[in-house]
């Protein structure tokens, strides 16, 4: 094999793992729960918003009462989302948020009224960690069974 | 020769040659009048069929190209493609990108699967579709070991959705709903009520275009030679064990690629079984197009698809109108499936004797000429 062969591949090697690492850059998904719930941390307290209405790529992602949970998704590590939030004179306020998203977390839960309150992100962000299934150790039913005309019965 | 032909010579050669598409174009017209679906409904199943299903046909003409018939070893590349998908889902990379990773990452999957296979084929030279075809189930056996007791075990598997409760091992379904139709949405153009994926026929069409300027190749021309004779092939200084590989992966990546453009636009695949049974449902498809053991073009895939398809659509639903029941209709299509592909092998077969039977009766006519020629001289 001639040098200029090799390094042709090696260009095309090289050109794939580049275009993976891209991929998992821009296309690591994190669906992100919005809550407009009261928090307290470090003996402060951030009250919910009367309410606000969360806009992600311009679509609606929830109109959140006091308590109220709403979620996106969203691709990539730079998140951008608009709110509109009413107090209780009915006055409106539209603001738009940027965020960097850590990539390790899959659901990340954002509490909107300590993230513009200017708390800090410990007491903004959280990981949402999905309600633990039960463990079992059976095998899942592949109905595979035997090509040869027999059931899916064990061999001792 | 052929200007000399009467009309009825001409009409019997063209049924001849073309046979199972003429009797398909007969069975969906009658199914189609049968299932009484509207003519948009059907023109959107169908397109999205051909979306779906294309691509994974498009794998097996480069085998037949190179003279290895049949390639039912494209299964190896399906699961290549699945594994990857596996991988990409747990990553949690979603839409385009993640079926961009998915690609790229069965890559060496297929290579390795392929570079097996196409070794495995020369050593059986001569039954290549029968050895694909058992290899097929030998390699769904280590899919299953390697899916089921591996993967959370040794390959790590961290996502709740993918990894089985009891800590490894896959679930049986595999959740692409965050990629779901990604592909097809992107530039979707909608006519008349039917959804175009303009963007999955791009890449369909860049793969035709692939198919085309490979035929041209040093490469392609080789494989082309070796299909005709292998012995005059190697005669002429063209290695053709390292070509009739070549021609398995890219068979093989091809068919990993058509595999995850087909499960992108499903949302979600069987884990276990999704690959069983798309090695004979694409070969079907491309034997009713026209297509035979030893000559397939493009056009056989198109034409194939859009037949075998509308089949699928319309039967049970003819089914149900006919009998009342639609799984009479779900036992049409299975049966008509399989007999297509009985039915063209039988036909290749008879061809390829009628052939040698031809060159024998015009030999020994040769001979005989020759011996008389000699007797007066």
């Amino acid at each position: 094999m001639n040098i200029r062969k090799l390094l042709i591949r090696l260009a095309v090697v090289v050109l794939c793992v580049a275009l993976g690492a891209t991929m998992m850059v821009i296309g690591r998904g994190h669906t992100i729960y919005f809550d407009n719930k009261k928090l307290e941390y470090n003996g402060q307290t951030y009250e919910p918003f009367h309410k606000v209405q969360v806009f992600v790529k311009g679509e609606s992602a929830g109109k959140l009462q006091p308590r109220d949970r709403g979620s996106a998704i969203w691709l990539g590590q730079n998140f951008h989302m608009d709110l509109l939030i009413t107090d209780e004179d009915g006055q409106e306020k539209f603001l738009g948020v940027d965020l960097k998203l850590p990539y390790s977390i899959d659901g990340i839960i954002i509490n909107l009224p300590a993230l513009l309150g200017g708390a800090g992100q410990d007491a903004w962000m959280d990981e949402f960690i999905p309600a633990p299934e039960p463990v079992t150790d059976d095998d899942p039913n592949l109905d595979i069974g035997d090509v040869f005309g027999g059931g899916t019965e064990t061999f001792e | 020769m052929s200007k000399n032909k009467t009309f009825g010579q001409k009409a019997q050669d063209l049924f001849r040659n073309n046979t199972v598409p003429i009797m398909f174009i007969i069975i969906c017209g009658v199914c189609i009048y049968l299932s009484g679906f509207s003519w948009g409904y059907l023109l959107n199943q169908v397109v999205t069929r051909m979306g779906r299903n294309i691509f994974l046909i498009l794998s097996l003409l480069i085998p037949i190209m190179a003279g290895m018939g049949l390639n039912f070893g494209m299964t190896l590349g399906a699961m290549a493609g699945e594994i990857a998908l596996i991988l990409v889902a747990d990553w949690q990379i979603w839409g385009i990108p993640g079926v961009v990773l998915a690609m790229l990452l069965s890559i060496p999957f297929s290579v390795l699967l392929g570079l097996m296979c196409g070794k495995l084929m020369n050593m059986a030279r001569g039954r290549e579709m029968i050895t694909g075809y058992v290899l097929n189930f030998f390699m769904t056996g280590f899919y299953q070991f390697v899916v089921l007791y591996m993967m959370g075990s040794v390959i790590p598997i961290k996502h709740s959705s993918i990894r089985l409760p009891r800590g490894f091992g896959v679930r049986t379904t595999t959740d692409l709903s965050n990629m779901r139709q990604c592909l097809d949405n992107q530039w979707a153009l909608t006519i008349g009520g039917v959804k175009i994926p303009l963007l999955t026929f791009a890449i369909i069409g860049l793969a035709c275009l692939f198919i085309v300027w490979f035929r041209k190749t040093k490469l392609g021309q080789d494989m082309r030679a070796v299909g005709q004779d292998m012995e005059v092939a190697r005669d002429a200084g063209i290695k053709v064990e390292r070509t009739r590989i070549i021609s398995i992966i890219i068979s093989t990546v091809f068919a990993g690629f058509g595999m995850i453009i087909y499960c992108q636009n499903l949302g979600n695949f069987p884990t276990y079984t999704a690959h069983a049974n798309i090695g004979m449902f694409c070969i079907a498809a491309l034997l009713v197009g026209g297509a035979s053991v030893e000559k397939a073009t493009i056009g056989n895939v198109f034409l194939g698809v859009i037949l075998f398809h509308t089949m699928f659509i319309v039967a049970p639903k003819a089914g149900q109108n006919l009998t009342a029941s639609p799984q009479i209709g779900e036992y049409f299509r299975v049966f008509v499936s399989y007999g297509v592909i009985t039915l063209a092998l039988i036909m290749y077969e008879a061809k390829k004797r009628r052939t040698k039977s031809g060159a024998g009766a015009l030999l020994a006519q040769a001979q005989k000429a020759q011996r008389e020629g000699g007797e007066t001289a």
